[in-house]
């Protein structure tokens, strides 16, 4: 039997949010500060509303950033809000996001917090 | 009295509302028409309401209109607080110099996002897709008539024309028919010089040319034409302008569509990898429009005479007295705008559609932005007479009252000669430094630089470099306006030095350094130099105020070479320095 030991995340989802280029930061500063620990950020292109808002479609960039943020189901719908507010998605071409449940996650957990909550895995692996 | 609240009712009022919609019921439905073939119901406009549309707006305007302002209002500014604080003059016609300089701002943002979304896109494709289509003589063509193109299109050539009113036809008859009789064959002239530097910059690409000859070649006819015009009196009146007209076609329209073409070319031709590739066309652009000025000037000399040209003056003033609209000042805006941007849209779709058969993608979007273009390129029009011509005149008409009597300022001289020559100077000197360093262009000019010298050349290095070079060319030219000294006394010898400085260099700082000259003269700094040293000129009763901005061409030349040596020394010393440090480490080890 391998010594090795993997710790799996789970009650976790994947908050994702695709804003114009350049508008990934504020978005990301407003998750942080309720409580979300990470984010990716990386570039996208975007079409839908540009085209049908015709010439007004000029000010909206089509290059995007998608940002990505695994949240705490428990936090979830405060992370969500501030993201929406943040982001002005209530503005027509500003971005659209929307919240994936995922099964599991996997990453760096601190030794001592592994200690202190980590249950066994009751399953084919032990 | 005690109250009880649930703390649910709590967590709903504090968190923000949430309604529900079904995607299902928002998505368009799909049917199956008739022909059992499925369609989608077309999209519905979405009707808007006037803060959504604020909202979309205000972040795209902001961006843009900060642009223009951080462009204008500083200059504007200093040459404000100049006067009032150190001449102690207050603005005459503030209001209408304010609104010419909002004009000013509103039309470079039109204008510019017009280049962006409506005319960029052309200079792009026909790019990558021409010399892949077609042959080089037709390409070379192409280029030629872009070249002309463009000219036209560029916002400051406007600021040639409007100077030509200035001008004394008694002091200086040549000068006043290149400006007012000849002024649209002239801009043709270095719109050709244009177009031919757009032919040699991309066979320059093609073959991989070194700049150096070419430096030379073009340095020789155009200092031997000086020379020439020198000698003859008549003619040396026009040195200034030809000299001036380089500077000017430089600008925010020509050097991207130029660069994008001949860089697309290069790569086609699988020789794009050279990181020098977009060198060398801006100084030759700056070069040839000198040459084909003078020849234009030749021309005139040979049709016409002195005293020809004084009795046509004298008529078309007698003429004045009634305008057609299309010479006043709304219609001549207009008329001026179109003229500068739709041939060279006409030409760009006519090149897109029957040289390269390509289909014209988002016809909505290009319509839109060279509409801006256009409304830009008006209002621009419209500023620049009212608002940078009139501020330049102005300021650079009062400068002189530091150190001379002039009419206007009653308690002139204000201060001894020695120390109001100085300050005006100093006011030149500064005035060129900081328009120079605030330049976009300059910063995105020294990012390239950094990263193809591997940071041996240093990003503020350039910066100052070049702002230090355009503000000691600007002093000098201040001094050619005051003592009269011809400009060929100043430009011949600058250019020779330049040309040794050249002899010394390696080649990417001699790219670097001819290239630093075009950047620095954007659409608000010519006219508003050029205006300044024509009220100047007039003040201190010179024959013409043109030069300054020759003088702020050579001089980041100079400036860039010798830094260019300085580094290279360095480099080389420290080479030098490694290659002994392994001995000195052998002696101490002697010892033990």
């Amino acid at each position: 039997m391998s010594k090795k030991e993997i710790t799996i995340l789970t009650d976790v989802s994947l908050v994702t949010c695709v804003v114009q280029r350049g508008k990934a930061d504020d978005v990301v500063k407003a998750a942080q500060e309720v409580g979300a620990q990470g984010a990716t950020v990386y570039y996208a292109r975007g079409s839908g509303i540009r085209e049908s808002l015709g010439i007004l479609g000029l000010a909206i960039d089509v290059e995007k950033e998608a940002i990505n943020i695994l949240v705490a189901n428990d936090q979830i719908d405060r992370i969500f809000e501030k993201m929406y507010l943040a982001g002005q998605l209530d503005t027509p071409g500003m971005g659209i996001m929307y919240v994936t449940p995922l099964e599991k996650a996997a990453t760096y957990i601190p030794h001592e917090i592994v200690e202190r909550l980590a249950k066994p895995v009751v399953g084919p692996a032990s | 009295m005690k109250k009880e609240i649930r703390f649910g009712d709590f967590v709903r009022e504090v968190v923000v509302h949430q309604q529900q919609i079904s995607y299902n019921d928002l998505a368009p439905a799909v049917e199956i028409n008739e022909h059992g073939e499925e369609t989608i119901e077309a999209t519905r406009r979405y009707k808007m309401r006037s803060v959504d549309l604020y909202r979309i707006l205000k972040p795209y305007v902001n961006i843009r209109l900060m642009e223009q302002v951080k462009a204008v209002v500083p200059l504007a500014l200093y040459l404000v607080l100049f006067q009032v604080l150190i001449l102690r003059q207050g603005i005459t016609d503030s209001w209408l110099i304010s609104g010419g300089m909002i004009s000013v701002i509103i039309g470079l943002m039109f204008f510019m996002e017009g280049l962006k979304v409506g005319l960029m896109p052309f200079g792009e494709s026909i790019g990558t897709t021409l010399p892949a289509k077609s042959k080089l003589p037709v390409v070379m063509i192409i280029a030629f008539i872009l070249g002309i193109g463009v000219t036209f299109a560029e916002p400051a050539i406007g600021a040639l024309k409007a100077a030509g009113s200035i001008v004394d036809v008694n002091q200086a008859p040549y000068l006043y028919a290149m400006l007012n009789i000849y002024a649209n064959t002239m801009v043709l002239m270095v719109g050709i010089g244009v177009g031919l530097a757009a032919v040699l910059g991309t066979l320059r690409f093609l073959y991989g040319w070194s700049l150096k000859p070419l430096v030379y070649l073009t340095l020789v006819p155009t200092i031997a034409l000086t020379i020439y015009f020198q000698s003859i009196p008549e003619l040396s009146t026009i040195l200034g302008l030809a000299w001036d007209c380089g500077a000017v076609t430089t600008g925010p329209v020509t050097v991207p569509l130029v660069l994008s073409l001949g860089i697309g070319i290069a790569a086609a031709a699988g020789k794009g990898n050279s990181s020098l590739s977009g060198f060398g066309i801006v100084m030759l652009a700056s070069l040839f429009p000198i040459i084909a000025v003078m020849l234009l000037a030749l021309y005139v000399s040979s049709v016409i005479s002195p005293a020809e040209i004084i009795t046509i003056a004298n008529n078309t003033v007698n003429d004045n007295a009634i305008l057609p609209w299309y010479e006043r000042t709304p219609g001549l805006e207009v008329v001026l705008g179109i003229r500068a941007i739709v041939p060279l849209v006409l030409f760009l779709i006519f090149v897109m559609v029957v040289v390269l058969r390509e289909k014209i993608n988002k016809k909505l979007d290009i319509a839109f932005g060279i509409t801006l273009c256009v409304l830009g390129m008006i209002i621009f029009n419209v500023g620049l007479s009212y608002g940078l011509a009139k501020l330049g005149g102005q300021s650079g008409g009062l400068v002189p009252s530091a150190f001379t009597h002039i009419d206007v300022v009653l308690s002139s001289p204000l201060y001894t000669f020695a120390t109001g020559f100085f300050v005006a100077l100093l006011f030149a000197w500064f005035l060129g430094f900081g328009a120079t360093l605030a330049e976009p262009a300059l910063n995105a000019l020294g990012m390239t630089v950094q990263n193809l010298t591997n940071g041996a050349f240093r990003k503020s290095m350039l910066m100052y470099a070049v702002s230090l070079g355009v503000g000691t060319g600007i002093s000098l030219g201040v001094v050619k306006i005051v003592f009269n000294i011809p400009i060929a006394y100043l430009l011949v010898p600058g250019y020779l030095i330049a040309a040794i400085l050249t002899y010394f260099s390696t080649e990417e700082f001699v790219n670097i350094a001819w290239d630093s000259a075009g950047v620095t003269t954007g659409p608000v700094t010519v006219p508003l130099v050029l205006a300044m040293g024509l009220g100047f000129g007039k003040a201190v009763g010179a024959v013409e105020g043109f030069g300054i901005l020759s003088m702020a061409s050579i001089g980041p030349i100079i400036f860039v070479l010798l830094t260019g040596l300085y580094i290279q020394w360095r480099i080389k010393r420290r080479h030098e320095i490694e290659d002994k440090e392994p001995e000195i480490e052998h002696e101490e080890g002697l010892p033990i």
